[in-house]
């Protein structure tokens, strides 16, 4: 009797250690994967689509979810704080602007990289991507893509392209004597961010620099007051039309594209559009740095996009997997030949397959070595608007350009005093 | 103008011509975005680029069905809305109810007090506290709620509701509540079954307008919901709008548009008037 | 004491929601609570009212809201009051044509606005289309900044004129019609009527449609946050996207509170000014 009892328990004991370790197995065969959920901007999302196919098919353990974002980049930035505002993030990786990290950053929102990157994450990078990664000495995004401001000349109309503000106006002057071109020079003198972005290069070619450490955030100076007046001067003299002061991205292009004007300033993306059937420039158009003034080195305005990881992801070591995959070597190589973006990694600048596809790829390396960063401060989108209105009075005619910095570096000051920057100070650090 | 009218019915073909030409213009003018809307849902994207050329081809669903399909599915934000609105309009009543009731029967001097009050609160532009609101939402964990989100919406509707109830109230003869009291009803069963079957109309219309506030309601869904499947019509409308999700856009933001559009529609046609009249009465006793 | 009771549940929620973020705003203003304060409360002072005197996107941002709600406002009115005659008419499926021409007015406003967009697209909105199919030019009506407040105008002044219609009509409902035949039978014209009768006896409706409609139209949110999200070159933001757009992209708590109060203020001095005015214009009447 007690001997089958025994039996009977020890059969029983048998039977539950099996299904135990049938069920542990099991749930470590059917372990659902992590699922990392990435937000990015519309163009990025189309562009990364067989990249993110092909890393699902091959991980079993790890899956990526693309939100596609809105197109316009702000959008973007906005679904991802409305969520992070509540506390309650969908997303693990966000795919980041430049100039949104350090706000980000600041808020406490981010996860610092270093622990799975190691110190040297940023080694293989091109010296101008490094920049605007790294905030107080801590890693907060790898970058994917880059970009910087170029000028884009016209070979047929010059030899070589004006390397001084003093250049390009006189031979903007000859050309339009001569009935070559209608304009001289045209860029982005809208309100809007892009003219932020072309005075940043400017005020780096005339010896100064947007930031802090300088008397109103860098604008009450010589420097900046020469670069806006420069600009005024280049509407004033009909160097660049009156309209240049609504001009975005687009309404440049199109004014270079139809053979207007001798330069143009613009990003990388620009020549693929001035290359194309129906271009009257095409294969007429030189790349190069924007002008400096004698003895100052040249400046290119940097934007990248990278990605960031969100503090309170529930899986970081899979979102950091994915992370690195998305901005590796072989994802940036076919954003590079099948996009026409501009790569970050140094060897990919090299690749003699891709300077081959895309043969300007030298030339945006080194203006990329140029590289200047918007300031990175986590106010910086209301710092923006502070220049821009300013400088868009300027172009279309109104006041004294060294008033005008001076203003705006008043209300630069006032705006970080007001919000609390100079309570808690952060040092802001620039570069790698 | 009557005497327009008078002067159309008794003969004069001219006038009557005139007004109704008046009127197509006034359909016109009202419907016609709309009707643009419904057109535009219809059709192919090719059709919508290539310009106003042929009607006979270019017919479609497909927006619908992508706008149906897409993730979360749009159903899924008009159940939403229908279920902010309906609790919101709820909790308004239970709230206004007993108010109006209670200051249709105090002193002059206090209900010009509350009403003036009350009346500046539903003129103000509410949008000013969406920053307060979200505090709120941040600290008490109140986000990504939809029972949650009915509070601020019956906030910000009370006032209006009190001052269309306790008009409403005050119209009522004081002798029938007398009486009442004189039979030995309590407080709470005078209301029940004395005051309230004789409000009818005008509970009808104040909830009505509290309905239509909340389903339209756009700045404090905006910033205390996040999460998609939980996004009510208006905000996600906006990220529809500022997305594009939809490959081609146009087409499928007609579709919905349209799809949003439709619920309303049935609402304005079977409770026109009870509607207008919850409106102007607002405005006239205010 | 029982009163109190049954009130004090809708009381409690209404400090709640109208005075408490007042009160808060009022204290926020004087604090900066930003990113670099990690949304933390930090006394600063009177900081985020002098920014706000010195910032030009305030200030113009407060004008182009102002000349938003004015414009609309009176293409309302008038719109309105001729629908509202129209209406007040005898003829046939009234009733039908009244609850059609009220649907603009009951849309969800982001709804609507998303459908203006596609309306004034260029180039393939159907105005554009239309002026293509006339030879001429299309027009960037989104893209141009002295044309895009033009655009919201439009689309405000279609969603909200039933709205103003339907209070006028019930002005109109209420003068006596003996009033109209004795002025016929002495010879008046319904013109002059217009003028002499039912013009001076709308007045008070026509100001409690008017006070509505302002205040709402200097709150314009939804419309240019679908519309145009306040661009191009924030030439049609108003002060209530600037203060959402501090707190929500900006992150800058405190002076997003200070943007609202300071609208708030303005609000009270138009209010102010309105009043007197009416009850000077009462005093000459």
């Amino acid at each position: 009797m007690s001997r089958r009892l025994a039996a009977i328990a020890q059969g029983l004991a048998l039977a539950l250690a099996l299904a135990l370790v049938i069920g542990l197995l099991s749930r470590a065969w059917a372990r659902p994967a992590a699922v990392v959920r990435v937000l990015m901007p519309a163009p990025f999302a189309d562009a990364t689509a067989d990249l993110v196919a092909a890393f699902n098919r091959s991980h079993r353990d790890v899956r990526i979810a693309v939100t596609r974002g809105p197109f316009e980049t702000e959008a973007v930035s906005d679904l991802a704080i409305s969520s992070l505002l509540l506390g309650d993030s969908p997303y693990d990786l966000l795919l980041m602007d430049v100039t949104w990290t350090a706000k980000y950053a600041a808020a406490g929102w981010l996860e610092p990289l270093d622990a799975w990157l190691g110190p040297e994450a940023l080694a293989p990078l091109v010296d101008g991507a490094r920049a605007g990664n790294r905030i107080d000495g801590r890693l907060y995004r790898l970058p994917l893509v880059a970009d910087m401001g170029l000028l884009y000349w016209r070979t047929d109309l010059m030899d070589a392209p004006p390397r001084t503000p003093g250049d390009l106006a006189a031979i903007s002057r000859r050309l339009q004597e001569q009935g070559k071109v209608r304009w001289g020079y045209v860029w982005q003198g809208r309100q809007y961010e892009g003219l932020s972005c072309v005075f940043v290069e400017l005020v780096s070619g005339f010896g100064g620099q947007w930031g802090p450490g300088e008397p109103g955030f860098g604008l009450a100076s010589p420097a900046a007051a020469r670069a806006a007046g420069w600009l005024q001067q280049l509407v004033h003299e009909g160097i660049s039309p009156r309209a240049v002061a609504n001009f975005a991205e687009p309404e440049a292009l199109q004014s270079f594209e139809a053979g207007e004007a001798a330069f143009l300033r613009n990003w990388p993306y620009a020549w693929q559009e001035l290359q194309r059937p129906g271009s009257a420039v095409a294969g007429r158009v030189g790349v190069t740095t924007m002008v400096a003034e004698p003895g100052v080195s040249p400046a290119a305005t940097q934007g990248s996009w990278g990605f960031s990881l969100l503090r309170g992801s529930p899986h970081p070591d899979a979102a950091v997997a994915v992370l690195r995959a998305l901005t590796g070597e072989a994802s940036q190589r076919q954003l590079v030949s099948r996009y026409g973006y501009t790569p970050t990694l140094q060897t990919l600048f090299n690749d003699p397959e891709l300077v081959a596809q895309r043969p300007q790829l030298p030339q945006l390396r080194r203006a990329l070595d140029q590289a200047v960063l918007r300031p990175l401060n986590p106010g910086y989108a209301q710092l923006s608007d502070i220049l821009q209105r300013q400088l868009s009075a300027l172009i279309s005619g109104r006041g004294d350009a060294a008033a005008a910095m001076a203003r705006a570096g008043r209300e630069s000051d006032l705006l970080l005093r007001a919000s609390g920057q100079e309570l808690s100070p952060r040092p802001q650090e620039v570069g790698a | 103008m009557n005497a327009d009218g008078n002067v159309g019915r008794t003969g004069g073909i001219r006038p009557e011509m005139r007004t109704g030409a008046w009127v197509a213009l006034l359909l016109l003018w009202s419907l016609g975005p709309m009707l643009w809307q419904l057109y535009t849902s219809l059709r192919t994207p090719a059709a919508l680029l290539a310009g106003a050329g042929g009607l006979a081809g270019g017919w479609t669903l497909g927006n619908y069905t992508a706008v149906l399909t897409g993730d979360p599915p749009f159903w899924r934000y008009l159940l939403n809305s229908s279920v902010v609105g309906a609790l919101s309009t709820l909790l308004t009543l239970a709230l206004a109810i007993p108010c109006a009731y209670a200051l249709s029967r105090r002193r002059v001097l206090l209900r010009l007090l509350v009403g003036g009050g009350l009346l500046a609160a539903a003129v103000f532009p509410y949008v000013l506290l969406f920053l307060a609101l979200l505090q709120v939402a941040r600290q008490l964990g109140l986000a990504n709620n939809l029972l949650a989100l009915c509070l601020p919406y019956a906030g910000l509707q009370l006032p209006l509701a009190v001052l269309l109830l306790q008009a409403a109230f005050a119209e009522l003869p004081p002798e029938l509540e007398e009486s009442a009291v004189l039979e030995g009803f309590s407080l709470w069963q005078r209301l029940r079954w004395i005051l309230l079957p004789l409000m009818g109309p005008a509970v009808v219309s104040t909830g009505l307008l509290v309905f239509l506030f909340s389903w339209n309601e756009f700045p404090i869904a905006l910033t205390w919901i996040s999460r998609s499947e939980l996004l009510t019509l208006a905000p996600a409308m906006a990220r529809i709008a500022g997305s594009s999700v939809y490959t081609v856009p146009y087409g499928a933001f007609a579709a919905a548009t349209v799809l949003g559009s439709a619920p309303l529609l049935a609402l304005l046609l079977l409770f026109q008037r009870q509607i207008v009249a919850g409106l102007t009465q607002g405005a006239i006793k205010g | 004491m029982n009163a109190l009771l049954l009130m004090a549940p809708a009381l409690l929620l209404l400090l709640a929601v109208f005075v408490w973020p007042l009160l808060d705003y009022a204290w926020l203003s004087l604090q900066a609570q930003s990113v670099f304060t990690g949304l933390e409360a930090v006394p600063v002072g009177p900081l985020n009212w002098q920014r706000l005197a010195a910032d030009g996107r305030f200030w113009q941002d407060a004008w182009q809201t102002l000349r938003f709600a004015l414009v609309s406002v009176g293409l309302e009115l008038l719109a309105g009051l001729a629908i509202a005659l129209l209406l007040h008419q005898r003829w046939r499926g009234r009733g039908v044509v009244r609850s059609l021409a009220l649907l603009p007015w009951a849309l969800p406003t982001t709804v609507m606005a998303l459908g203006w967009r596609w309306i004034f697209n260029d180039p393939y909105g159907p105005i554009n289309g239309l002026l293509q199919s006339l030879g001429l030019a299309s027009v960037p009506f989104l893209a141009a900044p002295e044309l895009a407040w033009l655009a919201t105008v439009v689309a405000d002044v279609w969603k909200t004129t039933p709205f103003v219609a339907l209070l006028l009509l019930a002005g109109l409902q209420m003068i006596p019609h003996d009033l109209y035949e004795a002025f016929a039978l002495e010879g008046g014209t319904p013109w002059q009527g217009l003028w002499r009768i039912t013009l001076p006896l709308l007045r008070p409706y026509v100001f409690i449609a008017a006070l509505f409609r302002l205040a709402q139209a200097l709150g314009v949110f939804d419309l240019i946050a679908v519309l145009t999200g306040g661009g191009p070159a924030s030439s049609t933001e108003s002060l209530a996207v600037y203060a959402y757009l501090n707190a929500m992209r900006f992150l800058d708590f405190g002076y997003s509170a200070t943007v609202m109060l300071g609208m708030f203020l303005l609000l009270l001095l138009g209010a102010a000014a309105l009043l007197v005015w009416r009850r000077q214009a009462e005093v000459r009447a």
